[in-house]
């Protein structure tokens, strides 16, 4: 659990973080969003100290993070930013045995846990351990970034856009497997990003900031409904937040059995979000579709005015 | 396999046309019947007549020919031609010598001519270019070397006793290795001690940024100072300080002598050092050191295990470039006494002896070349797999 009351961070004469409250509970993935500019990543950054904090209190498990020594501390909280910050003298496996190393793991169990980590985030052991970073394509370099991040297993994970830098389709990619792994694991989560998209697509909770303040937070689903600004609103994307939030609803949820018709021709996944099958819809010009399962066998239909209809359940 | 585009190499057409030239119309050699009379200079086909003189242009037309439809193979065959002439220059020149010796002349010498200096930097030039269009790597380069330094040791040990530079050297052998010896305990003193005292400034300048300017404008100015004038300012305080300290003098310590000619050399070397030592921590990627800090290292484990580390190829080209420039500015300070190889290009000089001046100026030049070879290897090592 990470808790911070009432944290302000001045840089000289300019206030970077402005008196912010923020809760983050034990197996919640948070994501701050916001401009660049608007503190997102100097607060992360104040949770493990790489910024010391000027006004407020921060804790960590009910601690104040200043009670703990900054390297322990740091050893205890994942960290994963954006251009990687992998060694670039060292390889793959020596990278992500890196915390291990310095909390002093004896050697095969440092091995042992690299060897985990790597098949968890689908590096193959052979292939990739005695690689060095420059070898690596982007979203390979991210996943041993990640895999470095959780290797001593901590609580805690920081993520500082860790998928910035990435194209559309390996972040998309490693942004499901971020879920699955989230999933699995129940790390504490703070994560940090100006892409609306992958905070919606990752988040239990959202906490949007600009100029140093928190201007607000909470579920996804909630914010998209009421926003309380219009700052908020353009940031939750303006008149495409009807898309945004029926990107957040599968199509499982509001299919229904077959009818009597025949089954409609266009086919879309029970996986697929409600925003993909009114695509599908539109690009077709259909009002019907067939629900399949992973292996493609009809299991239901979704319409479109069940699509629209279903906004108030 | 390296691919080679299926075009004439025109630099090696040129080399090999160049070659042809300054083999027919340069002087190759000269014999003179003893030190102090200027040599009588002789053409190849002077030595060994038109017909031989043209028949051993065959290797550099065969050269040239396979340079004109070039493939990797023929590239190797003319690597190795050009290996050969290298290795057989030595032995022509000894041919040259038993052609030209007048049994009435003991003491006679032969000089090397325009036309052997000029194919050998020709020849060296085409082996370079050949070395990286084959892509060979550095060991295959040394190799390659082998065969050369195998001929002229044997010409050397049997036949070319009259060689005028051979003369030279046998006339002082000792003299000769212990100035090697010193020129490279100078040289290295000198590096030693501005890669301690290099770094240690570089590391109070990122400590102290306010150092920067001041610390960089005083070794530019350093660096501006002439060779000679330094030698010289440094002559008046050294001079005084040995007289008043005797443990100074007690040293060695002298206006003259390795005392200042060290002092000076850690001079040049410093900036050169300081600087790549300097920028090399400083162009470290930000978020790799962040990463580090944010991960658990202490600012010491970052330091040296992940700054330090990344630093290092660009600080010994620091080393490697001071190494280069200590190496030729020793010779200078022979000027002031402090021996090495210096000292043999100044005698030669003041004795209008061109050979005793090419004793002293080429084992410079190979040191040099060595010195730069096998730093750079060292470099090249550590960046091996490392930082891109």
């Amino acid at each position: 659990m990470i808790e911070l009351f009432d944290v302000t961070k001045r840089f000289g004469s300019e206030t970077a973080v402005d008196g912010i409250s923020l809760r983050v509970e034990k197996g919640e993935f948070c994501a701050l969003v916001g401009t660049s500019g608007c503190g997102k990543s100097t607060t992360l950054r104040m949770i493990n100290r790489l910024i010391e904090h000027s006004e407020g209190e921060i804790h960590l498990e009910g601690q104040p993070v200043r009670s703990f020594n900054e390297e322990s501390l740091r050893r205890r909280i994942g960290y994963a930013i954006q251009n990687t910050g992998l060694f670039p003298h060292w390889t793959v496996a020596r990278n992500i045995g890196l915390v291990p190393r310095l909390l002093k793991w004896p050697k095969a169990r440092i091995l042992d846990r690299v060897e985990e980590l790597m098949g968890l985030l689908g590096l193959p052991v052979e292939e990739f351990s005695r690689k060095y970073p420059h070898q690596l394509s982007g979203g390979q370099a991210q996943r041993v970034g990640v895999a470095r991040a959780l290797a001593a297993d901590p609580d805690i994970l920081l993520m500082d856009e860790p998928f910035g830098a990435l194209d559309p389709i390996t972040r998309e990619t490693l942004q499901g497997e971020l879920r699955d792994l989230q999933a699995r694991l129940h790390k504490t989560i703070v994560f940090v990003t100006h892409d609306m998209d992958e905070a919606l697509a990752l988040a239990d909770r959202l906490v949007v900031m600009h100029q140093g303040r928190i201007v607000q937070q909470g579920r996804p689903i909630d914010l998209l409904r009421n926003p309380v600004d219009d700052f908020v609103e353009s940031l939750l994307g303006g008149m495409d937040r009807g898309l945004k939030e029926a990107a957040l609803t599968r199509v499982s949820e509001r299919m229904m059995s077959f009818g009597p018709r025949l089954l409609a021709s266009e086919r879309v996944s029970y996986d697929a979000s409600l925003s993909q099958a009114l695509s599908v819809m539109l690009w077709h010009r259909v009002d019907r579709l067939t629900v399949v399962d992973d292996e493609d066998i009809p299991i239901g239909e979704l319409s479109l005015r069940r699509l629209l209809g279903a906004r108030s359940s | 396999m390296t691919i080679i585009p299926r075009r004439s190499n025109r630099v090696l057409l040129c080399l090999m046309l160049a070659g042809v030239l300054s083999w027919l119309m340069l002087d190759a050699v000269s014999m003179a019947p003893n030190r102090i009379v200027p040599g009588t200079p002789h053409r190849a086909h002077e030595v060994m007549g038109w017909w031989l003189s043209l028949l051993s242009l065959l290797p550099m037309l065969a050269i040239a020919a396979l340079a004109w439809r070039p493939d990797t193979g023929r590239l190797r065959v003319a690597l190795g031609l050009l290996v050969l002439l290298l290795a057989a220059m030595p032995l022509w020149l000894a041919a040259a010598v038993s052609a030209l010796a007048d049994p009435s002349m003991p003491q006679a010498r032969l000089g090397i001519g325009p036309a052997l200096w000029v194919l050998l930097f020709l020849w060296l030039l085409g082996v370079i270019e050949l070395r990286t269009r084959l892509g060979l790597s550095r060991p295959m380069g040394w190799l390659l070397l082998v065969p050369v330094l195998l001929g002229w040791w044997l010409a050397l040990s049997r036949w070319l006793e009259p060689l005028a530079l051979y003369r030279e050297y046998q006339g002082r052998s000792d003299q000769f290795i212990s100035a090697v010896g010193h020129h490279l305990a100078l040289v290295g003193a000198a590096v030693g001690a501005s890669l301690v005292v290099g770094v240690s400034l570089a590391l109070a300048m990122r400590r102290f940024p306010g150092l920067r300017r001041a610390g960089f404008g005083v070794l530019n100015f350093i660096q501006t100072i002439p060779s000679l004038a330094l030698f010289g300012l440094l002559l008046a305080p050294l001079a005084w300080l040995a007289g008043r300290f005797d443990w100074l003098a007690s040293l060695g310590v002298s206006g003259i002598g390795w005392a200042p000619a060290w002092l000076a050399l850690v001079g040049y070397s410093l900036l050169p050092m300081v600087r790549n030592t300097y920028v090399a921590l400083e162009e470290v990627d930000p978020a790799v050191i962040e990463s580090a800090r944010g991960m658990g290292m202490s600012r010491r484990q970052a330091f040296l295990q992940v700054r330090l580390p990344l630093a290092l190829p660009v600080m010994l080209e620091g080393v490697r470039i001071t190494t280069v420039q200590a190496i030729g500015l020793t010779a200078v300070a022979a000027l002031i006494g402090a021996g090495g190889l210096g000292t043999f290009i100044f005698q030669g000089l003041g004795q209008a002896a061109m050979d005793l001046v090419l004793l002293g100026a080429l084992p410079i030049i190979a040191l040099a070349l060595v010195a730069d070879a096998l730093l750079g290897a060292l470099t090249e090592r550590l960046r091996h797999g490392g930082a891109s």
